[in-house]
């Protein structure tokens, strides 16, 4: 993994990286959310994922540039048992998807979180996800006390979010920053930080694409 | 599934291929029938195509020779389809395919037969996953095709799915059936893509039929032939794939879709079925190393890591010189015959399953030092956090007493141990 090509900070050798794979039933919004966080924009004509697809970001923390590596795994059971293992091999840390809409997808969480327990994750940092907060109506959504009762027992943050609103964007990018400022704190070995560090555990979000496209409001679900 | 309420609607005004023209006779061999209104969302209506300004001499001597073979059928034998669709530039245009194609897997008209509607097959097990898969093909369809035409295809597409699997209970769907689906849809329309579809999916030497089994392993492992092939043609390039352990997942959507999922240009998706619908099984395999082979420079270049390998080679540039490749995986294909790399296949399958093993080994050594790290912190730690969380582990020290009972002789023993943090000051 050499960095040697990319621009750094000078007396770095090498950029750290931190690998998430995102999981969730089939449709919950896996893609467009890893999409939304890595392009800052909303996937318009998003596909099934067939096995893996692979993002990636550079963020900063403390002016140390950190590489996010988010794999996108397809939803299909099928696809999860021989084919995505090979994935979860030195993964740092998990964000587990449903849709709010689709209370099949909330279920299948305590199968999701089995399936990271042996992968040897469970001490992984986690979070949960509820997508696609913009569809439906208020009472058609999953409630947020059920969602949080289930988060806490699993001891992870919860995150109710829209990849396709706008406005939401700064939330996609809250749930990204805590895995990765989590992982940043567990770091044992900790690189001594550049000259000029004065931003002491702030986060600098490097915007990739203004935000122009006039705000929707319909739903795009089906 | 807003669409579905359309379909009673729209089934009339857009069927494919005419389905409500009276005499099935007439539309599967006669390329100059006059398009009427049921025609409207016929295939070759919907343009993928760009025009072309110029055209190599090469490929209008052979649209010749294609409709030269189109006027009289029955005098030209499965070789001769076959080769033409395999050479250069292969059957050029869907209004050809769309005739062509059924015969290269021996479709008779016989078995092109009027499609069930859509609500018969929505209490079927997979008809949720199958619309999920369909509603998000938008990519698949021609820029610019309306909205209506477009879901009523959506529609078939759907039908087209439910109908193989419900005639082959013991076929899977999977995630990626739907892309070749719809690239036989598209092409044949509704009544001879069925039959096609079953032809490419059920049977011993059916190409499809590997990924529609219970597990993905059959389609690991053929897949696995990609990397023996590779390293005869260049072992540098196999040595860096091998060092990075990309696996084979960047190729997997290719192989499971014959490429209808990862190319954006409809022209060589249809290029590349027109040879695979003539070809072994095991082709597109050999399809992938060749692309990959052909973009070994890159993969020299590139950082020998997994994350890197794969997002440089699960992207497919659009300049791909597919004749060329196609050319070099059938060199591959005869100087590597399947057989030959069985032993090859079977290291590489061991030596995966090695590590497997030993990632699997470390992951129970990994969970069980993290059981005993929890159980001395809960043994060491002070206060009430080791305590509730001892109460966590212990499920049968729930009551209140035994709880206050389990903190106090914590509490005795912490600070048997470590006197001077209260006696200390």
């Amino acid at each position: 993994m050499s960095e040697t090509s990319n621009q750094q900070i000078p007396g770095l050798a090498q950029k750290k990286v931190f690998k998430i794979i995102v999981l969730g039933d089939s449709g919950v919004g896996k893609t467009c959310l890893t999409y939304r966080f890595c392009e800052g924009q909303f996937l318009d004509k998003s596909e099934a994922t067939i096995g893996v697809d692979f993002r990636e970001r550079t963020i900063r923390i403390r002016n140390e540039e950190i590489k996010l590596q988010l794999w996108d795994t397809a939803g299909q059971e099928r696809f999860r048992k021989s084919m995505v293992q090979h994935y979860y091999r030195n993964v740092h840390a998990v964000v587990i998807v449903y849709d709010v809409t689709k209370p099949e997808s909330f279920h299948s969480i305590v199968s999701w979180m089995q399936e990271v327990e042996s992968h040897g994750l469970t001490n992984a940092p986690r979070v949960l996800v509820g997508n696609k907060c913009d569809c439906g109506t208020p009472e058609s959504r999953l409630a947020t006390t059920y969602a949080q009762r289930a988060a806490d027992k699993y001891g992870m943050p919860l995150f109710e979010t829209s990849a396709l609103l706008d406005s939401e964007c700064d939330n996609v990018e809250s749930i990204f920053m805590t895995l990765a400022h989590k992982l940043y704190s567990k770091q044992p070995l900790r690189v001594i930080s550049v000259e000029g560090d004065q931003s002491y555990g702030v986060v600098t979000l490097p915007r990739h694409k203004s935000r122009t496209a006039p705000p929707r409001d319909s739903c795009l679900c089906s | 599934m807003e669409h579905n309420n359309l379909d009673a609607a729209s089934g009339d005004k857009f069927n494919l291929n005419g389905n409500c023209s009276p005499s099935p006779e007439k539309q599967s061999f006669d390329l100059n029938h006059t398009k009427n209104i049921d025609d409207i969302s016929t295939p070759s209506e919907l343009k993928f195509d760009e025009d072309f300004d110029f055209e190599d001499p090469q490929i209008s001597e052979k649209r010749k020779e294609i409709e030269r073979c189109l006027h009289s059928p029955d005098t030209v034998n499965l070789d001769q389809w076959q080769h033409l669709a395999r050479s250069k530039g292969g059957l050029i245009s869907d209004d050809y395919r769309k005739v062509i194609w059924p015969l290269l897997v021996g479709v008779t008209k016989d078995e092109m037969t009027e499609p069930p509607s859509l609500d018969d097959l929505s209490t079927h097990g997979e008809y949720n996953q199958v619309v999920l898969d369909v509603n998000r093909s938008l990519k698949r369809f021609p820029p610019g095709i309306p909205y209506e035409q477009r879901v009523a295809l959506q529609d078939q597409l759907t039908v087209l799915i439910l109908r193989v699997i419900i005639k082959h209970p013991n076929l899977k769907y999977y995630q990626g059936y739907h892309d070749v689906a719809i690239t036989l849809l598209l092409v044949c329309g509704d009544r001879a893509s069925f039959p096609l579809l079953c032809r490419l999916s059920c049977g011993a030497a059916a190409p499809l039929q590997p990924f529609m089994q219970t597990t993905m392993a059959p389609t690991q492992h053929l897949l696995n032939y990609m990397l023996p092939v590779i390293r005869r043609a260049d072992p540098d390039v196999a040595d860096c794939l091998d060092k990075a352990q990309v696996g084979t997942m960047f190729a997997l959507p290719w192989y499971l879709t014959w490429f209808g999922h990862s190319l954006n240009r409809y022209s060589d998706v249809v290029r590349l079925y027109d040879y695979f619908l003539c070809s072994p099984p095991l082709f597109p395999v050999y399809v992938t190393a060749a692309i990959v082979l052909y973009r070994g420079g890159e993969v020299l270049r590139c950082d020998c890591d997994m994350a890197m390998l794969h997002c440089l080679l699960s992207r497919l540039p659009d300049d791909l010189p597919f004749e060329d490749i196609l050319v070099t995986a059938e060199k591959l294909y005869l100087e590597n015959d399947p057989e030959d790399l069985e032993p090859e296949v079977a290291a590489l399958e061991r030596r995966e399953a090695e590590i497997r093993h030993a990632d699997e080994e470390r992951m129970r050594r990994r969970r069980e030092a993290g059981a005993r790290a929890r159980a001395g912190r809960g043994r060491a730690a002070a206060g009430w956090r080791g305590v509730t969380s001892l109460a966590a582990w212990l499920p049968a020290v729930t009551s209140r007493r035994a709880l206050l009972a389990t903190a106090t002789v914590l509490l005795g023993v912490y600070v048997y141990y470590r006197p001077e943090l209260l006696f200390n000051r």
